[in-house]
């Protein structure tokens, strides 16, 4: 060992200034700077060498890279080709979206895909893992034991088999669509093209009634503030929390009825001749063609004779003007039959040739098609009523399913697959938080003789929650990051829709800035909104 | 909500000894109308499902019905006349505790047996185990041909290794396990001590196990003698013994230094002798594949991640003297105002909004020096670590992975093309460092400030206290997150087949594909699952045990 105590050193007033000087640059902290500006040029030697590197290269590789529209070669235009026409489609769109569109709106596309799997997961984890993590310390052996077994399965075996599994093991294996299962009766069905499910479409008028509901809540503040105030001046004890939604009931269902009766943007488009001129002049006619007393005559009537009677309504795919006008016809057991068209001029057409008697739509779009018609004064739109909001059902229709809303089986596969294995990960976590209460509470809440689930609900969770919520975070994190395996079964989330731009643009370099920069985003976007949660629920400490 | 006033207990009929009729019914029906509900429909759905598996699976069903209710009648009368057996006491206890415990146990033995059952029925019963009949003729509809395993064995191992090498991989394989038997037998408590010199040799031959498995799977290129690179070498080795040495980290003696300044040039020429003798010819490393692929690049990972993570970890967390801000901001002012001389033409080229707010770049410039002088107190170690870890953690693996395989061409010289496990491994490795960073960062924030300030006293320089005092109570404290993180890398290496690898997930790309295995997906997901799993478990099992003997639960 050599590792002597350094000697004394001298008075630095007996040093003479040489030494002094030498002293000072040869002081730890003074060597620590230089070493750091040191490191710092290093960096931007380095980045400088990298970017002549990769400027030579960009020349050589893909001089188009950078091409501007001119033909000039600038680093400016890097992004230029993001407004050309992406020339693929996306299967699974949130907003419209055809090959003709930009790069811009495809990339869109898939940010919007994203983030629609990251917020649902994220939903579902937190449902799943709290449950699990509970299971966990259930004091039913059996569901305890499941539990166990599902954190280790899951968490011991990587996300991508999972997805993969779950994907070609179970939800390719379903039935094809015209044999979709259909759980309990329900207006469910499940197939390999996906789920299909009730969905709620809004409809024009349902703007009034939303601003009814906001007039609602903004009710709930105010008869909750002018109650306390009487609370606090005459001490007359009031429910203000029961006061304030029963009003709210009362202003969303006037607004309900107020929201209907004022809307007229959805029409029908009818001939002069077939002698309708408002919806209710639709069984008359119809009790007329078929010659019954009553519509509900025509129950007895064969399949063939309502066939030849029912109204031939032409229509847009995936309308709520459709959904509304057959849900009415339906309430009156009217028979119609729906043709639907992808674009408006088609149905126009369809409904010119003679092909249906109506054609349903927003009054915009059918004054738009009625001025093309041959004799547009001899065509009438008439109004049709609508609620704010109607239920749209899916329903076979030959070897189809119409209606509803439908989830892709990509997205059901990856959005399963993430949510079951992070629910491992919450689960765990939450069993942690769980445990980390104190055996007092506990027994105190028993003492007060809450029930398990009140113990639960109210005491421990709470307490919980604390200690969940950091990690918490982290998990709902990684969900977001991971969104991108649905690359591996073709979900088009925002990483997928950017590796198709890459290859038929040979732009590499601009897509990986613009895919990392919204990765942060979105990583920035959730780690802020948990942490002012966290912050929220945090145990304030003295 | 059940009245907690009374004081008195509530008189009731009693049944045998000591049993109150009504408390018990308060307790696990009529205790408030939520229960009620709940146990009522527990019992609807339970039976009701009872009813349907019955239908579908009588003997099973039956079986099950049969022990619910003979563990309920053991149960009841072990209650009854205070007469538990062990057994009856386990079930009143864990299984049947209440009205909605026991009906839930049922329907929850009723979904296992059916779920058990279809796995059986798939996984066994009309399976096939013929590795010569896997082609769609002799597939039943609903069962497993597990014959594909035995059949690809050799791509689900090795991948498209061609088979000449295949005994270098056995050489492997045994290598490794010896080295672990050898290791195993030595930290026997009995031998320990007796064989510490053995121990010294086994440790330096793990230190040297990345390099000879390096041999043998990637093999050594022959070449010419450079005498050159081993006085670099030598030089390189010895600067940091002497650094080291400085710090007073390692003591100094001639016969380690002579070690020192030897390793290199032996065992350099032991590598140049390997490959002019030929035997362990190149192996393309884009030929790897299967399991072996897999295994390659997640122990690599852990090698490499681990020490680059601790660095991380050392620099966020550093408090070295920054550089103080008389010196920042005049250098970043002058700096911003040269970058301002381009703004104009900058402006005047713009074509729209975008590029006109670009223009200003300069201003970037002092917002690094705000960040560096506000956050970080002008130290640069911290910053630049924090940068580097914060941006690697907010991105997906995949797109580092993919950056790496892709970009590698574009920032590399002319000419050189460089194999994708190596470009796989240094994207990888950068993200697996960031979060072993955050394990590592963890444990040092763990140990109190004490042991710091105790340290200092003691007169230790910056080396020492984290070589000697931090770092051993740091690492120890983190070692199951430090095993997640290993597992993690584990798992997580099956990415690496959506860019394009041939791993062990990604292998089955090409075996589906054939045509005697077409579309056996599910056997060999299933198979994979089995050995991740079984992997994970081990080191998880094994991180438990070493936790165990650290004592780590003790403090």
């Amino acid at each position: 060992m050599t590792q002597t105590p350094a000697a004394p050193s001298p008075e630095p007033q007996a040093m003479p200034l040489w030494r002094r000087l030498l002293g000072y640059i040869f002081d730890v902290r003074v060597l620590g700077v230089l070493g750091q500006i040191g490191f710092i040029l290093l960096v931007v030697f380095a980045v400088r060498s990298i970017s002549s590197n990769f400027a030579d290269n960009a020349q050589r590789l893909g001089e188009s890279q950078f091409i501007c529209r001119d033909g000039s070669f600038s680093y400016r235009c890097a992004y230029d080709f993001m407004e050309s026409e992406s020339g693929f489609d996306i299967s699974d769109t949130m907003i419209d979206h055809t090959n003709t569109d930009p790069y811009w709106r495809t990339f869109y596309v898939g940010v919007l895909n994203t983030l629609k799997v990251a917020i649902f997961g994220v939903i579902l984890t937190t449902l799943l893992g709290t449950v699990m993590g509970v299971a966990r310390l259930s004091d039913n052996w059996l569901i305890s034991k499941i539990a166990l077994w599902y954190v280790e399965l899951m968490r011991n075996t990587p996300l991508l088999i999972q997805i993969f599994f779950i994907y070609f093991g179970v939800i390719l294996t379903a039935p094809e669509l015209n044999e979709a299962l259909q759980p309990l009766g329900l207006p469910l069905f499940i197939s390999r093209r996906g789920l299909n499910f009730p969905s709620l479409q809004f409809t024009s008028s349902s703007a009034i009634w939303i601003a009814f509901l906001v007039l609602g809540i903004i009710q709930i503040q105010v008869t909750s503030v002018i109650l306390g105030r009487r609370e606090e001046r005459t001490g007359q004890p009031s429910n203000r929390l029961q006061t304030g939604l029963i009003a709210f009931m009362l202003i969303a269902g006037l607004g309900w009825f107020v929201s209907s009766a004022v809307s007229d943007s959805q029409g029908l488009l009818v001939t002069k001749a077939s002698r309708i001129r408002e919806l209710g002049d639709m069984d008359k006619l119809m009790l007329q063609r078929t010659g019954a007393n009553h519509l509900d005559d025509l129950a007895a009537f064969s399949e063939e004779e309502l066939d030849a009677a029912a109204f031939q309504i032409c229509a847009l795919d995936d309308s709520s003007s459709e959904t509304n006008l057959t849900r009415q016809l339906r309430k009156m057991d009217i028979p119609y039959r729906i043709r639907r068209y992808e674009v408006p001029d088609k149905a126009a057409d369809n409904y010119a040739s003679g092909k249906c008697e109506m054609f349903v739509a927003s009054k915009t779009i059918l004054a738009a098609e009625r001025s093309t018609l041959e004799s547009p004064s001899s065509h009438l739109i008439i109004s049709v009523k609508e609620a704010p909001i109607v239920w749209s059902l899916p329903a076979r229709e030959g070897l189809n399913l119409v209606g509803g809303g439908r989830m892709r089986p990509e997205f059901v596969a990856l959005l399963l697959a993430l949510v079951l294995f992070y629910g491992s990960n919450l689960a765990e976590i939450v069993r942690a938080g769980i445990l980390a209460i104190s055996k007092g509470q506990n027994e105190a809440a028993r003492a007060l003789g809450l029930t398990e689930g009140q113990r639960l609900q109210l005491i421990v969770l709470p307490q919980a929650l604390r200690v969940i919520i950091p990690p918490g975070i982290g998990v709902a994190l990684s969900l977001a990051k991971d969104t991108s395996l649905g690359i591996a079964i073709g979900f088009p989330d925002m990483y997928a829709v950017s590796y198709t731009t890459m290859n038929q643009s040979g732009r590499v370099l601009q897509l990986f800035v613009l895919i990392m920069l919204m990765y942060m985003l979105i990583s920035l976007a959730f780690s802020v909104l948990l942490n002012w949660y966290n912050e929220k629920i945090k145990l304030v400490e003295r | 909500m059940t009245t907690n006033s009374e004081l008195t207990t509530p008189k009731g009929r009693t049944i045998g000894r000591g049993i109150n009729w009504k408390l018990f019914m308060q307790d696990n029906l009529t205790g408030s109308w939520m229960q009620t509900i709940t146990v009522l429909f527990l019992a609807l759905v339970t039976g009701f499902f009872a009813y349907g598996r019955y239908e579908a699976l009588p003997i099973a069903t039956l079986v099950v019905l049969g022990a619910w209710v003979l563990g309920i009648v053991a149960v009841v009368i072990g209650e009854l006349f205070h007469k538990h057996t062990s057994l009856s006491r386990w079930l009143k206890e864990n299984l049947l505790n209440s009205f909605s415990n026991s009906l839930l146990t049922l329907f929850i033995a009723l979904v296992l047996v059916s779920a058990i059952n279809g796995i059986w029925q798939w996984g066994y019963v009309n399976a096939n185990f013929n590795p010569a009949e896997t082609t769609p003729e002799f597939r039943s509809d609903n069962g497993a041909t597990w014959g594909v395993l035995w059949g690809a064995r050799k791509l689900l191992m090795t991948g498209w290794l061609e088979p000449v090498h295949s005994w270098r991989v056995w050489l492997s394989l045994g290598f490794i396990l010896t080295m672990w038997a050898l290791t195993y037998v030595t930290s026997r408590p009995a031998l320990k001590e007796k064989l510490r010199t053995v121990r010294k040799v086994l440790n330096g031959f793990w230190l040297l196990s990345p390099v000879v498995l390096y041999i043998f799977f990637a093999g050594v290129p022959a070449g010419e003698y450079n005498i050159r690179g081993i006085i670099i070498g030598v030089c390189v080795l010895v600067a940091i013994y002497a650094l080291l040495w400085s710090q007073k980290v390692i003591p100094f003696n001639w016969s380690s230094i002579v070690t020192t300044a030897f390793a290199w040039p032996l065992l350099y020429t032991i590598w140049w002798f390997i490959g002019n003798s030929g035997q362990f010819s190149p192996i393309d490393p884009d030929k790897w594949g299967g399991l072996m692929l897999t295994l390659i690049i997640a122990s690599s990972v852990i090698v490499l991640a681990f020490p680059l993570g601790m660095v991380l970890a050392l620099a966020r967390r550093s408090e070295v003297f920054g550089i103080p801000a008389w010196l920042i901001w005049p250098v970043a002012v002058a700096t911003t105002l040269w970058g301002f001389t381009t703004t104009p033409e900058l402006l005047a080229t713009s074509r729209n909004l975008v590029e006109q707010i670009m223009s200003f770049w300069p201003l970037l410039i002092l917002a690094i020096a705000y960040m560096i002088h506000q956050v970080f107190n002008g130290n640069i170690v911290a910053g630049a670590g924090t940068t580097f870890i914060e941006l690697i953690r907010s991105v997906p693996l995949i797109t580092l992975l993919f950056m790496g395989i892709v970009m590698a061409p574009f920032f590399s010289g002319e000419g050189v093309s460089i194999p994708k496990p190596w470009l796989v491994i240094v994207g990888y490795t950068l993200f697996s460092s960031a979060y072993m960073a955050e394990a590592i960062r963890g444990g040092l924030q763990a140990i109190p400030k004490g042991q710091y300030e105790a340290s200092d006293a003691l007169g230790f320089n910056g080396s020492q206290k984290m070589r000697f005092i931090i770092l051993p109570q740091a690492l120890r404290i983190v070692i199951p997150a430090i095993v997640g993180q290993f597992i993690g890398a584990f798992k997580s290496s099956s990415l690496v087949s959506i860019v394009g690898l041939f791993d062990f997930l990604g292998i089955n790309r090409s075996i589906v594909s054939n045509p005697d295995w077409l579309g056996l997906r599910l056997e060999l997901y299933v198979f994979m699952a089995v050995i991740y799993f079984t992997g994970s478990s081990v080191m998880s099992a094994y991180s438990r045990k070493l936790e165990a003997q650290l004592g780590l639960g003790d403090r």
